[in-house]
Order: structure tokens, then sequence, then C-alpha cells
């Protein structure tokens, strides 16, 4: 087999930092290559190196073997090396033609002005040769997601990459797009294109790559095939201890229901139902899992339940009150605690240090006021916890929200969410984005919450999440609940029809005092 | 998002369609008062409206709007907001004259308008790009900066805020199509109105068509795309900017060269149409036509509201009727409602940042 890239000898360092520390990577022509590692192992870094975007403080860089030396991300792709990255690069109010030839625009006319129909003809042949359904007028702002990084490849296809490196492409995707993107992989290497793919997530390394190349704090642990080896072990190699995938844990003792939601409609900005009478009920030391594909009325869902909506019909029971309309303050000082689905937006101030961060929510609280104003001696103690609770990194309460890396983000939303001892949490997405080592920090505070007797809504697209952690799953579609089922004994496939709308047959469906129906 | 972006594409769409209905309705009604009651006061109203001259007097009064609103067009679709454009106007308006008294040359003076904003425009770009100052705050400078500069500048060479007077453009007349009715305005007009409209013709052109225009587009939508692609993001921002510039400068001298004389009392001859030309494109939602449009609709209102004044028809005093075009602007632009800004207008780009 021929080498389509060989990273020999990469230490890249940054001042104080090294980000890769001797890395050998080699890479197959023709296969999937995944990348794997935690968030700051140095995946993107060593990518960028082979991009150009970074030159090698040592080591050397062979691209069909010869060496090159890359200074800007044009010469790795005059050399066939496009890179696809997390955020897409496309214009919006651009159609696809129009994003996929930015830059390299046939022209005519003294050339001055674009052929336009060369163009489109050369979207479309492209798009056909690798069987993507993509209409090269539609514009980019009017296209999902999925097609949205399609014509990220396109682009770097067109401009003739042979080699193509994507950071994280599944991050942004439902699982029915993920599985599309990997058939596209498939088709790409099936004609004799080389894929480099970066992934915090196993399961997806496993399932897509040929070939799987661990790197943690900057070195490369080791390269397996992905056929011969075992999610423990992967994890293992890429926390370097051993993780405990699967929780081990009592069953529920439910109690009185703590959060009561009953015939619930939330229309949207648009009119529509988005949420179109939903019922269900939380009690006290369970955790209520809610699957689905995203859209299908899950934001609404919860932003009517910790008041960030009004609901336009039916009524939310908290702790036996009814809390309907009541503010979002008023939820807060209730014990109602929130993990938003997008910590950047909703969780975090993002130019804001730790310390303002985490008194955020508990502003009006008495604890951190004092003769009306805020107590920051008091609040800095208190952020300060959060991080030695939660271990934040880096351990200081003093940087700004945006510094910290996603997963030590996350963390520190969940601590402070958590350190309101709130009677009832809802995680929207609690470890999107995480990787898995705070995975399972995160899950462990939730299954420890449950125990003290706390009770959790967890919504979730991460199937392993919610049936791992839920004790009752509910599967939520156009708005409505379709059905509860036991996480333990529902299948994935049965999971799967039920997120697609249809009901298949034998579900084990439950009851809301944890007993088990067929 | 992606139905979001659909429906208000589609809502000031409607908006335009709406005010485009209600215009052409109020027009029907007049041309009906206007036929069969000339005498009665919308009968008035329609035949200052339907008059060649109300045409001619639109048309000049655009000139300097429209070129200074094809050069925000360039500007801000490019990311960079280019707010002075009363500035440039300033600047031209007077290095036109003073061009002109100079050389002995309208034409040359005419260039020399164009140079001077260009110049100035280039301050503005080095100031926004390169030294990553504030958009706004760096077009307001240039807005003061001429303001002060240009009557000053009169002051030193002619000892008063007005210059001396150079003479006029002649009009170019083609023969027959100018005696149409109203339309025959559109052939018996300055050599401006034929520049402006052979420039919205030029840059709609350029914006759609061209890579230059493309690039533009892109940087202003999401400049790392652009550069990612291979392109010089600040390149194309400067080549916009200037662009700005140099149309600006036509508008400025054109307007100047058109009176003969440059006036620098209080808010100097210019009086805000730089700031008028802002909301021209905007209306226009940044396509040089609407832009075209949207002008015609103000510097018409403009010229009616002289003929008002002057023709004593309407029973309400000469201060309520000049307020009539400014009205009109708010009017129109909340119901427009929302235009789509470039997603990275007034943003600092700089390659290889995160």
């Amino acid at each position: 087999m021929e080498q389509a890239v060989h990273l020999d000898g990469i230490t890249k360092r940054f001042p104080g930092v090294v980000a890769n520390d001797d890395v050998d990577l080699a890479v197959e022509k023709g296969t999937v290559h995944a990348l794997l590692g935690e968030n700051g192992a140095g995946k993107t870094t060593l990518m960028n190196v082979l991009y150009g975007l970074y030159q090698p403080t040592e080591g050397t860089v062979t691209v069909h073997g010869d060496e090159k030396q890359f200074h800007s991300p044009r010469d790795a792709i005059d050399e066939g090396v496009g890179m696809i990255h997390q955020h897409f690069m496309l214009v919006d109010p651009m159609t696809v033609t129009e994003n996929i030839t930015l830059g390299n625009e046939p022209r005519k006319w003294l050339g001055l002005t674009v052929d336009r129909e060369q163009s489109r003809q050369q979207v479309r042949e492209l798009s056909e040769r690798y069987g993507f359904d993509v209409d090269p007028d539609a514009r980019i702002e009017d296209v999902g997601v999925g097609v949205q990084q399609r014509v990220e490849i396109l682009k770097a296809l067109y401009r003739g990459a042979d080699v193509l490196i994507l950071d994280e492409p599944t991050a942004v995707l439902t699982p029915q797009e993920v599985q599309d993107l990997f058939r596209v992989l498939e088709e790409l290497t099936d004609q004799g294109k080389t894929i480099i793919f970066i992934t915090h997530k196993l399961g997806e390394a496993m399932e897509a790559a040929d070939e799987i190349t661990v790197l943690r704090e900057g070195k490369n642990v080791g390269t397996v095939p992905a056929d011969d080896i075992t999610r423990e072990e992967l994890a293992e190699m890429m926390v370097g201890r051993e993780v405990l995938l699967d929780l081990d844990r009592e069953p529920a003792e439910p109690g009185r229901p703590v959060l009561d939601v009953e015939d619930l409609v939330v229309e949207d900005d648009r009119g529509v139902r988005a949420v179109d009478g939903i019922s269900l009920e939380v009690r006290a030391g369970e955790v209520l899992g809610i699957a689905g594909v995203d859209g299908n009325g899950q934001s609404e869902l919860v932003e009517a339940i910790t008041g960030l909506q009004l609901p336009d019909e039916g009524t939310i029971t908290y702790d036996g009150v009814d809390r309907t309309t009541d503010s979002r303050r008023e939820r807060i000082e209730a014990g109602m605690a929130y993990i938003p689905e997008d910590r950047q937006e909703r969780g975090l101030v993002m130019d804001f240090d730790l310390v303002e961060n985490g008194l955020l929510g508990s502003q009006h609280a008495a604890d951190y006021t004092s003769n009306g104003r805020i107590d920051w001696d008091y609040t800095r103690d208190h952020a300060e916890e959060i991080i030695e609770e939660y271990d934040v990194r880096p351990p200081n309460a003093d940087a700004h929200a945006k510094s910290l890396s996603g997963g030590n983000q996350q963390k520190f939303v969940v601590g402070r969410e958590f350190a309101r001892d709130p009677r009832l949490v809802v995680a929207s997405h609690p470890t999107r984005g995480v990787d898995v080592g705070s995975m399972e920090f995160i899950h462990d505070r939730i299954n420890a919450l449950r125990e003290a007797g706390r009770a959790v809504l967890l919504i979730s697209s991460n199937l392993d999440e919610v049936q791992s952690l839920s004790d009752r799953l509910a599967v939520i579609y156009e708005g409505e609940i379709i059905d509860i089922v036991d996480p333990e004994r529902v299948t994935e496939e049965q999971l799967g029809l039920l997120m697609a709308g249809q009901q298949p047959d034998a579900v084990p469906t439950i009851a809301a005092d944890g007993e088990g129906q067929q | 998002m992606t139905n979001d972006s659909a429906i208000d594409r589609l809502q000031s769409a409607s908006g335009r369609l709406f005010i485009a209905a209600v215009a052409f309705l109020t027009l029907v009604v007049l041309a009906g008062f206007g036929l069969f009651a000339p005498a009665s006061t919308p009968g008035q109203i329609f035949w200052v409206l339907a008059s060649k001259s109300t045409l001619s007097s639109t048309l000049r009064l655009s000139v300097p709007i429209v070129l200074a609103a094809l050069g925000g067009i360039f500007a801000e679709k490019s990311g960079v907001i280019n707010i002075g454009l009363e500035g440039l106007l300033i600047i031209s308006a007077f290095a036109a004259i003073f061009g002109a008294d100079v050389t002995g040359s309208l034409w040359l003076g005419f260039l020399v308008g164009i140079v001077a904003s260009t110049l100035l425009a280039g301050v503005f770009a080095i100031v926004c790009i390169e030294f990553r100052a504030d958009q706004i705050i760096a077009g307001l400078a240039v807005w003061l900066i001429a303001l002060g500069l240009a009557p000053f500048a009169s002051q030193v060479f002619y000892g008063g805020p007005n210059t001396s007077s150079v003479g006029t453009f002649d009009t170019i007349t083609v023969p027959a199509l100018a005696d149409i009715p109203f339309f025959g305005a559109l052939f018996d007009a300055s050599p401006a109105v034929y520049i402006m409209f052979a420039a919205v013709a030029a840059s709609w052109y350029v914006l759609n068509r061209t890579t230059f225009g493309r690039w533009v587009r892109a940087a202003g939508e999401n400049p790392k795309a652009l550069d990612t692609a291979g392109v010089d993001v600040s390149r194309v921002r400067y080549v916009a900017v200037l662009l700005s510039g140099v149309l600006s400068g036509m508008g400025g001298a054109a307007l100047a060269i058109n009176i003969g004389q440059f006036s620098g009392n209080g808010p100097t001859m210019v009086n805000g149409k730089g700031f008028i030309a802002i909301v021209a494109y905007l209306f226009g939602n940044y396509n040089p036509v609407g832009a075209l449009l949207s002008t015609t609709l103000f510097a018409g209102l403009e010229a009616i509201q002289i003929r008002f004044q002057s023709g004593d028809i309407l029973a309400i005093p000469n201060s309520l009727v000049q307020t009539i075009p400014f009205i009109a602007v708010i009017v129109v632009l909340a119901l427009v409602g929302k235009t789509r800004l470039p997603e990275a207008a007034g943003d600092h780009y700089e390659s290889g940042e995160e």
C-alpha cells in the first residue's frame, strides 16, 4: 500500500505549551484514518501542521512520497491536501456553486466575468461523480447542515484535494446525517481519496475508520486497526486510565412527582405547534430521558419548562405549585436548575471571567449580595469551589470563559447549576461536544443527583447517553411524546423507529412508577 | 435558521411591494383628479408630478445621492461600513470647484473631485483595515474632517465659505426624444445624469457577475471563507473602499459643478445627502438598481416639495412642506422592515486569527 501522508517526528511548541510531542502518523492511500483523542490532546494542531496553518517546530511532512514544507493552506491545497473545518467556511447568502468555486472561479471575457454556466456544470459533474445529492443552485442558508458539510467537501475536491482532513465532522450532525456522511466517506475512499478525520467519539472512530491513531497530551499513544479493538481499550488509550463506560447503579426509587407537565402546547415563532400536547411527569429520585432527533420540539419543551418561553396551552406544575407563567427568576429561586444545550449562547458569557459566570442566575440570591451590592468575595469563593469540585482546567477563576476548552466550559456550567442544590435539573444535551473523560464525570454527577433524590429531565440526541442514564425514556417526535419506554430493554432499532415517528411491535413500555410492562 | 431567512426575505419583499402598490394607487387617484378636475388640489398636485421639470430636477437631485449610495454598497458589501459618505461628498464638491477654477476645465475639476474623495477614502480604509479602528467612529471622523476642511480651504482660497462660480456642465440633449412629455427629461440632462445611470449599470454588473464582485460579497459575509479560498480579504476591502471614494467623488463633483459653486455654510451644500444615500442603499437592499429607485423616490419628493413651496398649492406652511421627504423616509423605512446587513459588516478581519 502506498502512503498518502507521513508525518515524522512532528513536534509543535507554542509559548509555554507543547501541543504535539514527537508524533508519527502514517496514513495509507484510499483509507479512512481516525485521529482520536480528548479535547486538547493536540489532534487539531497536528492537522493544522499538515494543512500548512502551523509550521512544525521539528519533524517532517511527507505527502505522496515527497517531503513538503507548507507555509500556508494555499501550499497544502496545491499539493492536494484539503481541510474541512469544524465551523464551516461558507458564505450563507451565496449559492452552492458560488461557494464551491469561490476564489477559483472559471472566467470568461478577459478574465473579468465569472463563467456561471461553466461553474454550474463543473459543480454538477463533481457532485454526481461522488454521488453527492447537492443542488448547485441552492443557497447555503436554505440547506441543512449535512448538505453544507458536503459542500465543504466538494469545495476541497474542486480544488483538487485527494487527502481530506475533517475536523470533528459529526459534531453538528444528527445521527442520520452522520450515517450519510460515513457513506460519503466510503464513496470517496473507493475512488482513491484519503480521509483523515478528527474525533473524540469512540463509536464513530470504530465505525467509520480503517485505522485509528490515538493522541493523548500531544503524544501518539498508538495506531490500531479499527476492527480488532474494543471500546474499552480505546477509551483507556485516550484517557490513560480505565474508564467506566457503563454505569453500574441502583434501581430508581422514585418518590413524589416534582415536575408535572399537562397538555403542553408551545408554538414557535412561525405559529407552528413545536410542542403539541405533551404530558409528562418527573419524580424525585429518577431521571426521565427524552430522546429524539433534534428539532422535534425538544428546545421549545425545555424553554417552556424553564420559563424562557410561555406555553400557549397547558400547565406546568412544579412541587405541587402551578408555575406555568412564573418568570425565569422565580423558577430559579424555586430550585429549578437548567443546563442549556448551547453553553456558549446561553450557558456562559464568553467575555466574562469564571467568577462572573459563576454568579449568573444567582445575582439576586441573598448569599451573593450584601446591602444591595454583589458580594464579590463570596462570589469568587463560589466560583473557586466549582472549579475545584468539577476539575475545571485551567483552575483559574480569573480566566475568561472563552479561553476554556468546550469540555471545561461545560463542566463549569454543570457545576454552577448543580451547586444551586436544585430539586429539578433540566439538562439539555449536557455532554454535547465534551470529551470522554468529562462525559464520564458529568454522567457521574447526574447519577449522584438522582441518588440524592433529585429529579432530572435529560434531553439528548445521544442515544447511548439517554439509554444509560435514564430510568424512563420518552421518545419525542414532531412535538409529541410517541412512547415512554424502558431504556434497559428497548433496542436501538426500536428507538430508531420511534424517533422516526413509527410504532414498532413489542416495545417495552414503562409506567410512571417504574414498573416495566410488556 | 433556514426558514427564518426565507421568511425575512419574503417579509421585506412584501414590504417593498406594499410601498410600490400604495405609491402606484396614489398616482392613479391623482391622475384621475388631474384629468377630470385639474383645478382641484389633487389635480394640481398631479400636474406638478407629471411635469417634465419635476422629473428633471428629481434626476439632478438624485445624482450625488445615487453615486454615494453605490459607493456605500461596495464598501459595506465588503464588510466596511462607510458612514463617511457625507464627508466624501463634501470634500469632492469643494475639490471639484477648486480644480475647475485652477485648471479652467470643468472635466479636470470633476477629476480633481474624484481624486480628493478617493484619497480621503484611502485614509479611512487604512485606519479601518490596517489599524482596525471602529468603522463608525472613523466614518464620522471622515465627515467631520471634510466638514471642517472644505469650508476652511474655501476661506483660505476664496475669502469666504462660498467659492466663486466656475460655470456648469452643458446639458446633453437628444433631439426629438427630448420633446416627449415627462420622460423627455431623461434625454435633456446634464452629463452627470448619464454618468449616474452608467454607474448604476456597471456597479450591478461588477457586483453580480464578476469575480471581484463575488469576492466583495464573500468578504462582507464570511471573510474567513474567502481567506481560506486563497483570496486576500484586506485587498478586496481596500479596493471596495477606494471604489466608494471614486463613486462618491463623482457624486460630490457632479453636485458642485451642477451649481457651479461650492457653498460651505452650515452643513455645506451637501446638506445630508451622504446620509440619505445610506438610507437609499439600505432601502434598496444593497442592490444598485434598488438604490437608484429608492433615491428617485426621495429625490422626487424633494423636487415636489420645492415646487409646492413656490406654487402655493397646498394651504400649509412651507416649513411643514419641507419635512415631506424626511417623513417619507421614516415611513418607508418602517414599512420595509429588516434589511439584511452583510454578516461581517463592521468586523475587522485578520488572516490566521481564530
